[in-house]
């Protein structure tokens, strides 16, 4: 427990811990009653106090942290629970201790995503969606109907799932799955005629999804309700437009559109009004991902910046500045924020394996998340 | 400039394509028109002259020919018709393409209870999204030259699977040309 909450603090960027050197130097310590100044002396700042106690197949957790140079006690928390998964007495603490910073923790969010792991010889092209925790631990599969089942996205309130099946009559639709239920809803955008519908977006208040569909003769940019009624077209012409994703103000989308030849990414009003270009460098950019928090305004995207590979990068949006948040690392694509918007998740192909990687805004430190085996693509990152 | 004349056994006309002028060929009409929705009937009636009874050809009845065909797999693998191939993140139909396509339409006009969903596949290269665009623009290019050489649309849709089911993952130029097809799923 103490690892994982380690981890999930350590993952946040925005904490240091005292070296194991310093800590085996200090005298021995009553966890009632720490020596304040002995804690002080090796340069520690905030000192985190863990108890754990399981009663048969309950777990009660206690936390807390206090201000070493006062020795107040700033937070104080119990935790109780059954105790099958202890992982998540951690990343809840996790989560109580980022309340001292300015930033929402986010080791209790979740990572959908599409995988073929439960497919083989007699499941040929089955994709299922599966959700994990934020660190790649506790995968668990959403959907059981042996088809086709790509592009998961969450809805805000992180009951849901829009995703695109096959599973009626072999044509890509919007489903909505209510996860905590166990149910789903077919064709939730009510196409006709074999029309298909992709890449659904839920609008940051949840009242709204945005989704691509060639209902209109080819791929456009639609808005309905988030049930599925009153779908509007935002996009028009002979060009194909898709991938839509909202500004976190829930008033502009980007999308993709290659009505210049190659697949750019533009911007509208919500309204599908003030069409402008966003990206200008590299001749193929698609999968626009806003950042949600509105501290950071920038808008993560797949770049093929060199011949071949495909990398992740971010543009400023008010600079118009790219930087490239992965190299060499073999192609990387579809890139998903934390709801803080401080890290971002994205699937990268290495030794023909595909595998979901996060990084930091800046691409300093990715790493690879051990969500368990066949090619997991699409991640998304959940509330 | 190269012409490439081919002999329609099946139906015994001999047709001339152009394949740089990207016309698709003119089919007789007695060949089995059938593009106006009123089937076989009204091809038929056209292509006689109105008679007093006393001198009437015989017809074969080609909406009854009733022939057993093989049906795709729902892998989208397989089937009657071969896969048409694509030039990298292109949905232009090439001549090989076109040449293909002009036999699965003979085929479709003598399998008239065959329907077919034409599936966009794409290669690996290129993001989820935008691949799925393409897909759908591959598919319906086929869709679109099958309807112009006389099959009815009604048997026809498209299905776009992007880079969702390669049929060759080892990632070579041999295996991306193969993975970027038109499929023809035909069912009865």
């Amino acid at each position: 427990m103490q690892t994982v909450l380690r981890n999930d603090l350590e993952f946040e960027g925005l904490f240091q811990f005292v070296p194991e050197n310093l800590l085996a130097a200090l005298p021995a310590q009553n966890p009632d009653a720490p020596n304040f100044t002995d804690w002080q002396g090796i340069g520690s700042k905030y000192l985190v106090v863990t108890r754990a106690e399981l009663s048969g197949g309950d777990l009660t957790v206690e936390v807390r942290v206090f201000f070493v140079d006062s020795g107040q006690t700033i937070l104080a928390k119990r935790y109780s629970g059954k105790a099958d998964n202890p992982r998540i007495f951690a990343h809840q603490a996790s989560d109580d201790i980022m309340t001292l910073t300015q930033y929402r923790g986010v080791a209790r969010t979740r990572i959908a995503f599409t995988s073929d792991r439960d497919a083989g010889a007699d499941r040929k092209g089955v994709k299922e969606l599966y959700i994990a925790d934020y660190d790649g631990f506790n995968p668990r599969r959403v959907t059981v109907n042996g088809s086709l089942n790509i592009l998961p996205a969450w809805s805000p309130d992180g009951r849901s799932l829009a995703y695109v099946s096959y599973r009626q009559d072999r044509t890509p639709m919007i489903f909505l799955a209510h996860i905590f239920e166990g149910r789903s809803i077919a064709n939730l955008t009510g196409e006709k005629n074999n029309n298909q519908a992709f890449a659904p977006s839920f609008s940051p208040d949840g009242k709204r999804i945005a989704y691509a569909s060639n209902r209109a003769g080819n791929m456009d940019v639609w808005v309905a309700n988030a049930d599925g009624s009153s779908p509007r077209r935002l996009t028009s012409g002979a060009s194909q437009e898709t991938a839509p994703c909202w500004s976190p103000t829930g008033q502009e989308i980007a999308f993709t559109s290659d009505r210049t030849g190659s697949p750019q990414i533009y911007l509208m009003d919500a309204d599908g009004l003030n069409v402008r270009r966003l990206t200008t460098v590299g001749s193929y950019n698609d999968a626009p991902a806003w950042n949600p928090s509105k501290q950071f305004s920038e808008i993560a995207y797949t770049a093929r910046l060199e011949a071949g590979g495909f990398d992740i990068a971010v543009i400023d949006l008010a600079s118009r500045q790219v930087r490239q948040l992965t190299q060499g690392r073999g192609s990387c694509e579809y890139p998903s924020w934390a709801p803080n918007g401080r890290h971002l998740v994205f699937s990268c192909e290495r030794g023909r394996k595909w595998d979901i990687t996060v990084s930091d805004r800046e691409g300093r430190v990715l790493r690879p998340l051990s969500t368990g085996p066949g090619n997991n693509v699409q991640p998304d990152w959940g509330p | 400039m190269k012409h490439r004349p081919f002999v329609l056994v099946l139906l015994a006309v001999t047709l001339t394509a152009c394949a740089s002028h990207h016309r698709p060929p003119a089919l007789s009409r007695a060949a089995g028109e059938e593009g106006g929705g009123s089937g076989h009937r009204s091809a038929s009636s056209r292509a006689t002259q109105p008679l007093d009874g006393s001198d009437v050809q015989v017809l074969r009845d080609e909406g009854t020919s009733g022939q057993d065909f093989p049906l795709s797999e729902p892998s989208g693998e397989g089937g009657p018709l071969a896969d048409i191939h694509f030039d990298y993140d292109r949905a232009v139909l090439t001549d090989e393409a076109r040449a293909a396509l002009e036999k699965h339409a003979l085929w479709l006009q003598s399998h008239r209870e065959a329907k077919v969903t034409v599936e966009g596949h794409c290669d690996e290269r290129g993001t989820t999204e935008y691949n799925l665009a393409l897909g759908e623009q591959r598919a319906r290019a086929a869709q679109e030259y099958l309807v112009s050489l006389g099959v009815a649309g009604a048997r026809l849709r498209t299905v776009s699977y992007g880079k969702e089911r390669l049929l060759d993952t080892t990632g070579t130029e041999q295996a991306r040309a193969k993975n970027r097809r038109a499929h023809f799923a035909v069912s009865r």
